[in-house]
């Protein structure tokens, strides 16, 4: 069997051989980090290195563009669920956001503004699909492949794929059949004209509370298809004033006031959404409040109404997906699929609802069982296969037999009431502290001891145990056997403290 | 009886699910209906169509109380298949010119009071009286009622339409009768207390107030249909037969309660049917309109193939 590296080692020399007209073997640099993907990880550990002196960086992006979740989910709606003072880079903070909760169209802007105002892009190599990363145990190097055949290699590299960035499609009976026109969330096609269109949106998580109010206006007939109801938080979004923009401009630390008052703010919410305390209740008592305000009939309240524990999935923020539903165009399906048929979506009451358009709100593929490309260490070992029951690392970042490489989001990063970008921010520092490390103490790299990793991970279950994520409801956090390889059990303030320092003694230092 | 795998049972469910557009409601035979059976079919069908929905938003609240999540989707299921022969048996009567445009049949009061009763009560019930009941107005109502119709029915199309419905009726009481044995395992002084508990409250008192005068109500319509009420006796048997027939089964207080009111049911000369008779009669004298808005779950019963 040959590796992925293997099968690529001759096809990229002889493309640039072929453009430099000749027939040398050109020998590939050895970047000092390699990253995966330039969305807010990529670029932003790329930022944080530059402003470190380390320059050697290089950018793998699959896409023509950057931008990441933010290029891909430009859905009518699309919008951050996390207030935009704290859904940004502390060390790069923009006093214009437009809304309280900017849409995607904004964030997307605020990922090109980082990559301009820090000249990210000369690190990016757009239309790089990486299709395998392996390990060279005597050079000290990863190796990328993409989809082409290039190989691009790398003294540390850093997976920053993003956990959701493959959509998924639901395992539903005949769904190649439909003949109508079909849309995923996360693949939007801006060409379709959504006017006077009988719609289907099939889902009701994060996208399609976002999605649905935007489409009931324009579609003649818009049907939703719920499996199980959220609970939904209204969103308190509102234009910015005039006045907030000019004082966060003039006075810096007035927005870093404001950021750090919502950081805290969401770090109390911690108390009510990841563990069961009397504050859950109160969380739930406010979702609630919501419903019944916003929902008049019995029926549809009931239908509405979740059955699981607030935080055991992610909590919707919307204040107007249950007007929409209540549109007279609009109407809630509840009953099961029974299967996609040429026409429509059959439903187990008897009855084929039929449409011009499919949307499917149904989230992504996560890898938390696998990873989305194979990833070869120490060895030949696969990650994959090691995390084919489960993903685990130490701290999130670092997996024990694969030397220096580093995880954005990786297994049990993720927040359920905070801003991802909190999270990242105490990642990207840990990353500068490792290939800080390799740089001082000249190195070839850091491998963190399989004990350790395992004494972590072993807390980490044990804390989980206790968190509303793993009180009983299936969610895309566990995977099919229930394990939870993607909460971080605690607050922010604690995620920042586990990643603050990294400590020699839990790696091997492997030398030259 | 051997235990059902629900996880089994589920995918065979989902592996048996039927739509009315499979069915051809043109196909001939509609004209086997005679003038004289027209209007006692035509008040025959109103009343399943609507028992099937006692059965809906009985599993609808099962679906809510189940222990696993296996179940919960299964009762998911059902309350969408007791709706599913809702719309089958209104497309029937559609056939056969009972229904005019989107008209709903009437519900008679019996069956309005039981179904208000769950849409109110229900989801605040313990699934052992739920769990216990429902199979008895399954097998009862639904389980005789068919068992009349295919009988004095030459229609082909009916016998098809209610060949798919018996299939998944079968696999309702298959569940049925495995949670009840379910509900009936544990320590019997436990179970005894909880069903007291369960007893006293109100809102079961009220329950029993619609429950009682339907099964009475319902063997008065079967009655004057001409049809021996004996074979609704016979099914009402066939509930303590089946969930009596395991340890467990028996253990369940809920069985036991519903399986002796059984018993008074189908004896005519027993003084429980003087005060149960006249509160059909007293029940008959409710306006509908004094019952409450119909529910909007209503909204969509659908005769109609596609939506």
């Amino acid at each position: 069997m040959t590796t992925v590296v293997e099968k690529a080692k001759t096809a990229p020399r002889k493309r640039k051989a072929t453009r430099q007209g000749t027939s040398e073997p050109v020998k590939q640099d050895v970047h000092e980090v390699l990253i995966v993907g330039a969305g807010f990880g990529g670029l932003g550990t790329a930022l944080r290195l530059q402003q470190d002196g380390i320059r050697d960086v290089v950018i793998l992006e699959r896409a023509a563009d950057i931008g990441g979740t933010w290029r891909d989910n430009t859905y009518p709606g699309a919008a951050c669920d996390i207030p935009s003072n704290l859904y940004s880079f502390s060390f790069a903070p923009n006093p214009d956001w437009s809304r309280s909760f900017s849409g995607s169209g904004e964030i997307l802007k605020y990922v090109h503004y980082l990559a301009d105002r820090f000249n990210l892009r000369r690190m990016v190599r757009l239309n790089r699909n990486v299709t395998g990363l392996e390990y060279d145990e005597a050079a000290g190097v990863w190796s990328a492949v993409t989809a082409s055949g290039e190989v691009f290699r790398g003294r540390s590299v850093v997976m920053a794929q993003g956990p959701l960035s493959n959509p998924g499609l639901p395992k539903i009976a005949g769904i190649d059949s439909f003949k109508g026109h079909t849309v995923h969330s996360a693949q939007w096609d801006h060409e379709y004209d959504f006017t006077g269109k009988r719609v289907a949106v099939i889902g009701t998580g994060a996208s399609a509370v976002q999605i649905i109010p935007a489409l009931v206006p324009q579609a003649a007939k818009l049907k939703v298809f719920q499996r199980t109801p959220g609970w939904v938080l209204p969103k308190p979004d509102f234009a910015t004033p005039g006045w907030n923009r000019t004082l966060f401009r003039k006075v810096p630390a007035s927005q870093a006031a404001v950021r750090k008052a919502l950081y805290l703010g969401h770090e109390s919410v911690a108390l009510g959404i990841v563990w069961n305390s009397p504050l859950t209740r109160v969380v739930e008592k406010v979702a609630e409040a919501h419903l019944n305000r916003q929902v008049k009939d019995p029926w549809m309240r009931r239908q509405l109404k979740p059955d699981f524990r607030i935080g055991c999935k992610r909590v919707l923020m919307s204040s107007d997906y249950y007007p929409a539903l209540q549109q007279d165009n609009c109407e809630l399906v509840t009953w099961p699929i029974a299967r996609i048929s040429e026409q429509g979506i059959r439903t187990a009451e008897g009855i084929e609802h039929q449409f011009d358009c499919i949307v499917f709100a149904t989230g992504f593929d996560v890898s938390n069982a696998g990873t989305p490309f194979p990833v070869r260490g120490v060895g030949g070992r696969e990650l994959g296969q090691e995390w084919h029951r489960g993903a685990q690392a130490y701290k999130s970042i670092n997996v024990s037999g694969y030397p220096n490489l580093h995880m954005t989001f990786g297994p049990n990063s993720g927040p359920g009431h905070n801003s991802a970008l909190v999270y990242m921010e105490s990642q990207i520092e840990y990353i500068l502290k490792a290939v800080r490390v390799l740089r001082a103490l000249e190195i070839k790299a850091l491998d963190v001891k399989s004990h350790i990793q395992a004494r972590h991970n072993r807390e980490i279950q044990k804390r989980l145990a206790k968190t509303n994520w793993n009180s009983g409801c299936k969610s895309w956090y566990l995977t099919e056997d229930g394990f939870n390889a993607t909460m971080y059990p605690g607050f922010a303030t604690q995620y920042a403290r586990q990643m603050a320092s990294l400590d020699l003694k839990d790696y091997a230092l492997i030398r030259a | 009886m051997a235990t059902i795998d629900l996880d089994k049972m589920l995918e065979k469910i989902k592996d048996s699910q039927w739509a009315l557009a499979d069915i051809d409601w043109e196909a001939p035979g509609a004209d086997k209906i005679s003038p004289e059976q027209w209007p006692k079919l035509k008040a025959f069908m109103s009343d399943l169509m609507w028992i099937e929905h006692v059965g809906a938003r009985g599993f609808a609240a099962m679906a809510k109380k189940a222990p696993t999540d296996t179940l919960r989707e299964i009762y998911t299921y059902f309350h969408a298949e007791e709706q599913r022969h809702a719309n089958a048996e209104m497309a029937l009567m559609r056939r056969w010119g009972m229904l005019e445009g989107d008209e709903l049949p009437e519900p008679n009061i019996n069956l309005r009071l039981t179904i208000e009763w769950l849409d109110r009560y229900s989801d605040d019930m313990p699934l052992e009286v739920l769990g216990s009941v429902i199979p008895m107005l399954e097998i009862a109502l639904d389980g005789a009622l068919l068992k009349f119709l295919l009988e004095e029915v030459d229609d082909p199309l009916c016998h098809e339409v209610f060949a798919k419905i018996n299939g998944d009726e079968s696999r309702h009481l298959g569940v049925d009768f495995h949670v009840m044995e379910m509900l009936g395992r544990g320590k019997l002084h436990q179970l005894a207390v909880k069903t007291i508990g369960t007893v006293a409250n109100p809102k079961l008192i009220l329950g029993v107030l619609a429950y009682a005068p339907l099964l009475n109500k319902m063997r008065d319509n079967i009655v004057a249909m001409g049809l021996k009420e004996e074979r609704l006796y016979d099914a009402m048997n066939k509930y303590e037969r089946i969930g009596g027939r395991t340890e467990e089964g028996r253990r369940n207080p809920w069985f036991q309660i519903i399986s002796q009111h059984g018993k008074m049911v189908v004896n005519r000369s027993h003084p429980y049917h003087v005060p149960v008779d006249a509160l059909v009669k007293l029940t008959s004298f409710i306006p509908n309109r004094a019952v409450g808005p119909v529910p909007t779950w209503v909204k969509g019963l659908t005769w109609r193939t596609t939506a």
